[in-house]
């Protein structure tokens, strides 16, 4: 079984990964594109390396058992994709909070409003394939909770069960 | 803004979400609003409901009150999925787009502006599709 977590930064991916008790093998994709330098490039204008989509995917290849988190997660190969979900008011607080930038937060709640990564998550997989949480209000054990939920197959697939393009 | 003036350029603001379009026409510095929809029409609908159709409705709105207020053609500018993605799962701005035309708005400049989710990393562009 492979399990993608997906999501907007900000939208507690990391720290939920962290409140798993599973068996399942836990990356952090974001630190592996640095340590292991699958990028092919920077943007400078964000602060961030253009990831190397074909060599992560090669360095996934193969691994089974296995839970994968960051917002690029949606772009493998996943039995099941979890994408968590949080109201961009909230990412703009936790990004802060978290030490990014004003232009990062905003540029992420934005995304989060307009469902950028739920519209690609479900483009690359199909409805059947991708689980939302909602963490808005949620402390981290919950939305780890509702994760292993998932990976039980406890939960039914959702997706467009909240919407925040009203906060624009 | 009245009648008699000059006929106006404006810019058509899309915003395409999973389930939702909101247009917005403003003027070309953004500050006034023209024409808006009605969020509401399309906000919160059952998903099976949220076609292009709905968009493209909306869009016939949208671009009437603006060719009332005296806007002869916009530029525009897309946010969101229905943006760059081949087949949106979203109404779609490429729907939207097509339906501001028909209405007989002239459309000018599109632009994608949609915004790249970031943490270090990022995709590149049009990445898996
Ligand atoms: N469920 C939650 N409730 C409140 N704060 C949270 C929650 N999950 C994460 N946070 C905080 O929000 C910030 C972003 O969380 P993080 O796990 O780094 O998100 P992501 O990995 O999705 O970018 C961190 O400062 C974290 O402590
Ligand atoms: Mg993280």
């Amino acid at each position: 079984m492979r399990v993608a977590v997906t999501g907007t930064p900000g939208t507690g991916k990391t720290t939920a990964a962290e409140h798993l008790d599973t068996d399942l093998d836990v990356f952090h994709l974001n630190d592996i594109i640095k340590d292991e330098g699958f990028s092919t490039g920077i943007d400078e204008d964000r602060g961030s390396l253009v990831a190397d989509l074909d060599k992560l995917s090669e360095w996934l290849d193969g691994r089974d058992d296995v839970l994968f988190e960051s917002h690029l997660a949606h772009h493998f190969d996943a039995d099941r994709v979890i994408v968590l979900r949080a109201h961009p008011e909230t990412i703009v607080e936790r990004l802060r909070e978290r030490g990014d930038d004003d232009s990062k937060a905003y540029e992420n709640a934005e995304s989060e409003a307009l469902d950028v990564i739920l519209g690609e998550a479900v483009e690359e997989h199909g409805m059947e394939s991708v689980y939302e949480i909602e963490t808005t209000d949620r402390d981290p054990d919950e939305v780890a909770q509702e994760i292993q939920a998932v990976v039980d197959g406890e939960r039914e697939p959702s997706a467009g069960t909240v919407s925040y393009i009203d906060w624009l | 803004m009245s009648e008699d003036t000059e006929d106006i350029w404006g810019i058509a603001h899309v915003h395409a979400s999973f389930n939702n379009t909101i247009i917005t026409i403003t003027d070309q510095t953004g500050a006034e609003t023209l024409a808006k929809s009605s969020g509401g029409t399309v906000v919160k609908q059952n998903r099976d409901e949220a076609s292009p159709y709905a968009a493209m409705q909306m869009a016939e709105v949208v671009a009437e009150k603006a060719l009332d207020r005296g806007v002869e053609g916009v530029d525009v500018r897309v946010r969101g999925p229905g943006g760059n993605l081949q087949t949106s799962p979203g109404p779609g701005a490429q729907a939207t787009i097509r339906a501001l035309a028909r209405a007989g708005l002239e459309i000018g400049r599109i632009e994608d502006v949609t915004p790249t989710p970031h943490d270090g990393t990022r995709a590149p562009k049009n990445s898996g599709f």
